[in-house]
């Protein structure tokens, strides 16, 4: 303790800015080693079973896509030569594969190979095998035969069909323009069948890709270390190595990458969050953009008293959004509708976007034949957090002005998933949606569309059911024309916002920085952590 | 003697069976696991497959059982399920597969374990060291100036817990003064130990600060015993009085106390494991219940409790060999 006092009272003043800068080179150049890190661990490498974040992040170093999505969050090809040829019905897609890509040489492939369209058939099957058990199944579940696969009514997926070796067409059971999304996420990777005959049980612990980094080691829990793979069929000078760390928690990682010793952060806390914001020193290299996600106030349009339109109009325009922001240190983006500002089909200077207008709630409240507020109480169902209670607060306070008394309930995660999931449960629920994939479709499908409705466990939680507004995303599902299909959700949304199933509130906001010295990096709307395209200005010099 | 280990042992059992019964219903009745794993994205087709595989949906009596492995497995993702005839339970030494790694919760706890049973060792090590070496200096100069400071900042180190202490270390020592790694496992064993110093010397305050006390109480007391006034008639050293006799005397208290410090040892790994960052069975605890990945919840407490009741026989049957006054219950 004695120590302790004298340490901390005669400590050295702690680096305010970055510790190195780089060498300034004026090109692109290979070589060193960059260091990541996350607060959790990766699950597994096995990109049917592993779908959260890091996941992710672990795999999309070691593997490819055939589609993958620009920093517009616009579909462009991977391991495709090019978009796909799609048939006049929407309902066959022919895709031609790049020709050279090769998977890593690795202990289940010993001097690798060429990637083939068989290899694209083989792992869809593996994925829609119901004892995969995967969770992204369902995304591929209207290619034709693949219900009646993954059901164990059928050996073979007719809809998946092997051209030659580099073509293969996929058709589906009714035209879906998001069937393009779902084959760009990581459930759909290419995979080489030899690494699971040879791995068995343990694939998920390795990785046999076509991406720009080959898996040496994984220290569960620890670390996974990755080389740059030399045959990459997109190569550039890349760093040589990349380590990245898991289960470093946000004050650790804040530490460290001060110390220089990481690349770059995506997380912190709220202290650390403060000192980056308004370090002068780290604003060049720091950039805080909205996240692809939305939070609001879901209303069961079930349940009294949100079956009537004008009382969620009301709460919808009750919500401070702005003091939201605030109260939060500016860690939220106030937003006025459905789709978050990164993504395709959010529109600008939306009639009839949510915005705190209090006379207008009050109107809306009158319209109601509540124009002193309500009698009883509602009941406004939370998930666990200290950051759920504050919203929920900032809530109680902002429906007290027109009138709405809110009780707070909250709960551990499984029972809130469990009961706002469950019909005729829960009058009001403070969630949120993290898209799956950038379209709107994926969010207004699971949150507002009738079939999205179930009595269990039910991922429309407003229980909103509006034919018009089902018509209308089932034409846009299956629309070609990219500029009618967003002319139909931007009906969509207006419809949607008149009728306020849910109070759209904010998206999230995340603020990144990275070390002078890694050059290249740009924050992606859909991959979080994408640092597959950075390299390092070597060698770096200490400046503090 | 056999028969004593053999009735604490079923006693462990019975322990370790009412934890786990007590913490199954707790982690698998309340809420939904399979909404929990998949999260608020799942469609009911989803979850309706997890269950399944998960053996979810059956009772849960059923689930019980079958995690025990006193029936048939119900658990479809399980290597041993064997179209429902195969057992895949505690019995048959199947801790289950995680939700979350999508691997058996044995495996996953075998990377992590012995990464604390490191922490473990050389927080038991900086305790013994610090704890008994104060002690003993402090006995032998009661009423002193350094006695005095020491009780006081003895009294402090019980005070503090690690969660204050250990980022003011990490933050002083680790990143101002750079003298140990901020955070982090490292990548070799001398770098495993390197970077646990500081984490094991935090988990180390309480108990060496304890065992002071202890020892310190017990040196005094010892001290004055009429066999140490022999000793020391006979023309011993003063050193050889404190160390030879009187030390072993006042050993015994510890030596029970290291078993019951086993229990603190382990939960307070599970702060200072996550304040430093470090890879073990603690930050997977706290990894499982944010996940509510319920396997590798019930596989922890499982590991927790059957530590706790092993050190607990190991202490008493330590103290047993040392002080040959104590025979133990036939």
């Amino acid at each position: 303790m004695f120590l302790t006092l004298v340490g901390v009272a005669g400590c050295p003043e702690a680096p305010q800015g970055p510790r190195y800068r780089g060498a300034g080179a004026e090109t692109r150049h290979g070589g060193g080693t960059v260091v990541i890190q996350h607060e959790s661990t990766v699950d597994t490498l096995d990109p049917h079973k592993g779908w959260n974040e890091l996941a992710t992040m672990g795999v999309r170093f070691c593997m490819d896509g055939l589609l993958d999505y620009d920093h517009d969050a616009q579909l462009v090809p991977m391991l495709a030569a090019e978009m796909p040829e799609v048939s006049e019905d929407g309902k066959t897609f022919r895709f031609r594969l790049r020709e050279g890509v090769r998977f890593h040489a690795t202990e289940a492939l010993p001097g690798g190979r060429e990637l083939v369209a068989d290899d694209i058939r083989w792992s869809l099957k593996r994925l829609l095998d119901r004892d995969t058990g995967s969770a992204g199944y369902s995304f591929y579940t209207k290619i034709v035969g693949a219900e009646a696969f993954h059901a164990g009514e059928r050996e073979d997926i007719p809809g998946i069909r092997v051209i030659d070796d580099h073509t293969i067409e996929f058709e589906l059971t009714d035209p879906d323009q998001t069937f393009l999304n779902a084959l760009a996420m990581p459930f759909a990777y290419p995979q080489a069948h030899e690494h699971y005959e040879h791995h068995g049980e343990d694939a998920g612990k390795h990785c046999t890709g076509t991406g720009p980094y080959v898996l040496e080691t994984w220290e569960r829990g620890v670390q996974l270390e990755y080389r740059r793979f030399d045959d990459y069929w997109d190569a550039k000078p890349s760093p040589e190595r990349l380590i990245y760390m898991e289960n470093i928690g946000r004050r650790v990682a804040s530490l460290r990458f001060r110390n220089g010793e990481i690349a770059a952060i995506h997380r912190q806390n709220t202290a650390d969050y403060v000192f980056y914001k308004e370090s002068e020193l780290w604003t060049p290299y720091s950039v805080e953009k909205p996240m692809s996600n939305m939070w609001g106030l879901t209303m069961n349009t079930e349940l009294e008293p949100f079956t009537n339109v004008h009382i969620r109009r009301a709460v919808a325009f009750a919500i401070d959004r702005e003091g939201w922001s605030r109260a939060r240190g500016g860690r939220l983006r106030p937003l006025g509708q459905l789709i978050p500002e990164t993504l395709p089909g959010h529109v600008e200077n939306l009639d009839g976007a949510h915005h705190l207008d209090l006379d207008k709630a009050r109107e809306e409240m009158r319209l109601a034949g509540h124009p002193d507020g309500l009698d009883e109480e509602v009941t406004l169902l939370l998930g666990d957090g200290d950051v759920a209670r504050i919203y929920g607060e900032l809530i109680q306070s902002d429906l007290g002005q027109i009138g709405i008394d809110i009780k707070l309930r909250q709960l551990s995660f499984a029972a809130y998933l469990q009961e706002s999931g469950t019909r005729n449960r829960a009058q009001m629920v403070l969630s949120g949606w993290n898209m799956d994939f950038p379209d709107p479709a994926n969010f207004y499908e699971p949150l507002l569309h009738t079939n999205a409705i179930a009595d269990e466990n039910s991922q429309n939680r407003a229980f909103y059911s509006n034919p018009e507004l089902d018509a209308l995303l089932d034409e846009a599902r299956a629309e070609t024309d990219r500029t009618r299909r967003m002319a139909l959700y931007e009906r969509a949304a207006e419809i949607v916002v008149a009728d306020a199933p849910w109070a759209f509130v904010f998206s999230d906001v995340k603020l990144e920085s990275w070390q002078p010295y890694v050059r290249g990096y740009d924050p992606h709307p859909v991959w979080s952590q994408n640092y597959r395209d950075i390299w390092l200005d070597l060698p770096r010099e200490r400046i503090r | 003697m056999i028969a004593y280990i053999a009735r604490r042992a079923l006693w462990g059992v019975f322990v370790v069976t009412v934890v786990v019964t007590i913490v199954f219903t707790v982690v698998f009745a309340i809420g939904d696991p399979a909404a929990t794993s998949l999260g608020p994205n799942a469609s009911p087709a989803q979850i309706q497959q997890f269950r399944e595989q998960q053996g979810l949906d059956q009772s849960l009596p059923t689930q019980f059982a079958s995690y025990l492995g006193v029936i048939p497995c119900v658990r479809q993702s399980s290597r041993n399920y064997d179209d429902g005839n195969g057992y895949c339970g505690l019995l048959q030494l199947d801790f289950g597969q995680s939700f979350r790694h999508k691997e058996p919760v044995f495996d996953v706890i075998a990377a992590r374990f012995p990464r604390t049973l490191l922490l473990a060792f050389m927080t038991l090590l900086f305790e013994l060291l610090i704890g008994l070496t104060l002690g003993v200096l402090a006995a032998t100069r009661k009423g002193s100036l350094f006695d005095t400071g020491f009780m006081a900042t003895a009294f402090l180190g019980i005070s503090l817990p690690t969660y204050v202490t250990g980022p003011i270390f990490l933050l002083t020592f680790a990143f101002l003064y750079g003298w140990f790694p901020v955070g982090g496992y490292g990548i070799d064993f001398w770098d495993h130990v390197y970077h646990a110093v500081l984490p094991a010397f935090t988990l180390a305050i309480v108990g060496a600060a304890t065992y002071a006390r202890v020892m310190r109480s017990e040196m005094v007391e010892a001290l004055r015993n009429d066999y140490i006034r022999t000793a020391r008639a006979k023309g011993l050293s003063g050193g050889r009085v404190t160390l030879r006799h009187a030390f072993r005397n006042a050993l015994l208290p510890v030596v029970t106390m290291v078993g019951l410090s086993m229990a603190v040892l382990v939960s307070g790994a599970i702060i200072t494991e996550k304040v430093f960052a470090w890879p073990g069975m603690g930050s997977l605890a706290i990894e499982a219940v944010l996940a509510e990945d319920a396997p590798i919840i019930m596989g922890v407490v499982l590991i927790f409790s059957i530590i706790v009741q092993v050190a607990n026989l190991l202490a008493d049957l330590a103290v047993a060999a040392l002080d040959p006054r104590i025979r133990l219950a036939r």
